[in-house]
C-alpha cells in the first residue's frame, strides 16, 4: 500500500513536534492511544485565555506514518482556531486530506480523539482555576 | 463460535494444543479436496470452504492472544476500547525515552538490554496473567473476567510494540 503524497509530505517534514508544559494552565494535553495496533499520540494546545483562540500545537506520535501525518495536519489545523472550532474538525475531514485508505482511518480517529482530550483537558482546567479565584475572592 | 464448530470444540479460552491440532489435521484430512475430485461441483466447493475454514479456525485458536481476541470479538465486546491512561504515560514515557537512546552512543546500550528485559518480563506476566484469567473465564463465565482479558490484551499490545522496537534498535547496533 502506497502512502499519499500528503501523508509523505507530513512524515518527511512533521510540522510542530514537540512539547509544551503540562501544568501551564493555557496548556490542554490529550494522549489518546489505539489498542489495534498500540500506537499512542500525545497532542497539546496552547490556548490564549482572554480570546479562546488555539496559538499554537503541538504533538509527538509514535505510530504509523499515517497517524503521524494526521496528527501532523491537526496542529496546522489547529492554530488560529478557537476551541470550539476545534472540536469541530473530524476525522473524516483529515482521511479527505490526506487521501487515507480505509484501513488507516483508525489512524484519523486516533487525531481526532487526541484534539478531543487536548481540548477537554484545557476546558477543565480553566474551569478550575476560575473556581479556585473565585473561593480566593 | 464457528471456529471452535469447525473444529469440534466447545467454546472455552483454555484449550489443548495436542488435542487442537489433531483435530485440525483430522478433519483436514477428511476434508482435502483431493477426496472430492469425483464429487459434485456443490461438493467439491463444500470441501474447499471447510478447509479453509478449518485453517483459519487453526490459525486463530493456536495462538492464546488470537484465539482470546476472537472469542471477546464473538462475545460482543470490541477490542478496540480506549487503552487507560495510566498506561498510555508509560508507554510514551518509555518511547521517549527509546527515541533518546537511539540517538546516543554505546553506553545506551546497557540502558535498551535492562529495557529488553523489563518488557520481556512485562510480557510474560501478561501472558501468565492471561492463562490465569482463561481458566478463571471457562470455570464461571463471569463478565468481570472477559473485560480483564480485554485490558490485558491491550497493556500486551502495547508492550509488545515497544518490544520490537528495543529489540530491534539492539539488532542493529550489534550488527555495526
Ligand atoms: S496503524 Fe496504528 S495509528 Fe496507524
Amino acid at each position: 500500500m502506497a502512502y499519499s503524497d500528503k501523508v509523505l509530505d507530513h512524515y518527511n517534514n512533521p510540522r510542530n513536534v514537540g512539547s509544551f508544559d503540562k501544568k501551564d494552565p493555557n496548556v490542554g494535553t490529550g494522549m489518546v492511544g489505539a489498542p489495534e495496533c498500540g500506537d499512542v499520540m500525545k497532542l497539546q494546545v496552547k490556548v490564549n485565555p482572554a480570546t479562546g483562540i488555539i496559538e499554537d500545537a503541538k504533538f509527538k506520535t509514535f505510530g504509523c506514518g499515517s497517524a503521524i501525518a494526521s496528527s501532523s495536519l491537526a496542529t496546522e489545523w489547529l492554530r488560529g482556531k478557537t476551541v470550539d472550532e476545534a472540536l469541530a474538525i473530524k476525522n473524516t475531514d483529515i482521511v479527505n486530506e490526506l487521501s487515507l485508505p480505509p484501513v488507516k482511518i483508525h489512524c484519523s480517529v486516533l487525531a481526532e480523539d487526541a484534539i478531543k482530550a487536548a481540548i477537554d483537558d484545557y476546558k477543565k482546567k480553566s474551569e478550575n482555576v476560575g473556581v479556585e479565584s473565585k473561593a480566593h475572592a | 463460535m464457528k471456529f471452535y464448530d469447525a473444529l469440534g470444540l466447545e467454546p472455552k479460552l483454555a484449550i489443548d494444543l495436542d488435542d487442537l491440532k489433531k483435530r485440525f489435521y483430522d478433519r483436514s484430512r477428511q476434508w482435502h479436496p483431493d477426496r472430492f475430485s469425483r464429487s459434485s461441483s456443490e461438493e467439491k466447493q463444500r470441501s474447499e470452504e471447510m478447509t479453509s475454514m478449518l485453517n483459519d479456525a487453526f490459525r486463530t485458536l493456536r495462538e492464546p492472544v488470537t484465539r482470546a481476541e476472537y472469542f471477546l470479538r464473538e462475545s460482543g465486546l470490541e477490542l478496540s476500547k480506549d487503552a487507560p491512561p495510566e498506561l498510555l504515560e508509560e508507554v510514551f514515557e518509555l518511547n521517549m525515552a527509546l527515541e533518546e537512546l537511539r540517538g546516543g552512543d554505546e553506553s545506551a546500550r546497557g540502558q535498551l538490554v535492562l529495557a529488553q528485559e523489563r518488557f520481556t518480563g512485562m510480557l510474560a506476566d501478561a501472558d501468565s496473567g492471561l492463562s490465569r484469567l482463561f481458566a478463571s473465564y471457562d470455570g464461571k463465565a463471569d463478565a468481570i473476567v472477559l473485560e480483564q482479558i480485554r485490558a490485558t490484551l491491550n497493556r500486551r499490545k502495547y508492550v509488545s510494540n515497544l518490544l520490537r522496537d528495543v529489540e530491534k534498535e539492539l539488532n542493529v547496533h550489534s550488527a555495526n
